[in-house]
C-alpha cells in the first residue's frame, strides 16, 4: 500500500491507495494534482532518507507528504 | 470476585502504563500535537532525531549555500541561521500557510531548507536571534 499524507490542523490525514490498482492509482493522481494546484508541496523520502520534492505525481513513491505553501511569518 | 477484581486491576494498569509512555515520548500533548510531532521523527535523519530528543531543536543544511540552520521546537520565528561556530546570526521566520502543530511546521521548515532554500529565505521575513549563549550547541 502507498500513502499520501497531508499536514493539516489535526496533525495530518492520511490517504492510502494500492498502486497495483488503476482506479486507485487516478485518485491519487488526481488528488495530487488538486494539492498542487492549492499550493501544497509535495515531498518524498530516497533511499537514503533525504527529502526530494516532487511537482509530478510518482505512482512509485510509497509515501508522499504535502504541506502547504510557505509564507513569511 | 476476586478475579473479575484482579482483572479490572490489570485493564487499569494497563491504561496507565500506556499513558505513561506516551507522556514520557510525548510529553502532556494533543492527539494532533502527538501525530505531528511522531511525523516529524518519522523524517528526521539519525543524527537530526538525537539533537532534537535531547535538545528539541535540530540542524539542518541549507540545499544551496550550505548555511547550518537550527529549527526549534515551536511553530514561529524558531529557524535561526548559524555562524561557524554554532552561534544565532539571525532568525528566519516562514512558516505554512494553514495554522499547523509544531512538528508538522518544523518538518515543512526542514524540507524547505534542504530543498529549495532560496524560495524558503525570500518568503522569510528576518528577526534579530533571541537566544541566549548558554543555549548554543556545539
Amino acid at each position: 500500500m502507498a500513502v499520501q499524507i497531508i499536514m493539516d490542523h489535526s496533525g495530518d490525514s492520511r490517504h492510502e491507495f494500492n498502486p497495483e490498482d488503476a482506479a486507485a492509482l487516478f485518485k491519487a493522481e488526481q488528488r495530487f494534482n488538486e494539492l498542487m494546484r492549492g499550493g501544497y508541496t509535495g515531498a518524498v523520502r530516497s533511499p537514503t532518507g533525504d527529502p526530494t520534492v516532487i511537482r509530478r505525481f510518482d505512482p512509485a513513491a510509497e509515501e508522499t507528504l504535502f504541506f502547504p505553501r510557505l509564507v513569511g511569518g | 470476585m476476586l478475579r473479575q477484581l484482579l482483572r479490572r486491576g490489570g485493564d487499569v494498569a494497563r491504561r496507565v502504563l500506556a499513558a505513561w509512555d506516551g507522556y514520557w515520548e510525548f510529553g502532556f500533548r494533543s492527539e494532533s500535537e502527538k501525530r505531528g510531532l511522531a511525523l516529524l521523527k518519522q523524517w528526521l535523519s539519525p543524527q537530526q532525531l538525537a539533537q532534537y530528543n535531547a535538545h528539541r531543536c535540530f540542524d539542518v543544511t541549507g540545499c544551496h549555500s550550505g548555511k547550518r540552520y537550527r529549527i526549534r521546537h515551536g511553530v514561529g520565528m524558531n529557524v535561526y541561521e548559524l555562524d561557524a561556530l554554532g552561534r544565532p546570526l539571525v532568525g528566519r521566520c516562514f512558516v505554512p500557510k494553514d495554522n499547523l502543530v509544531a512538528g508538522d511546521v518544523m518538518l515543512a521548515q526542514k524540507i524547505a531548507l534542504e530543498t529549495n532554500e532560496r524560495g524558503a529565505l525570500l518568503v522569510a521575513r528576518t528577526f534579530p536571534p533571541r537566544w541566549r549563549a548558554d543555549q548554543t550547541i556545539a
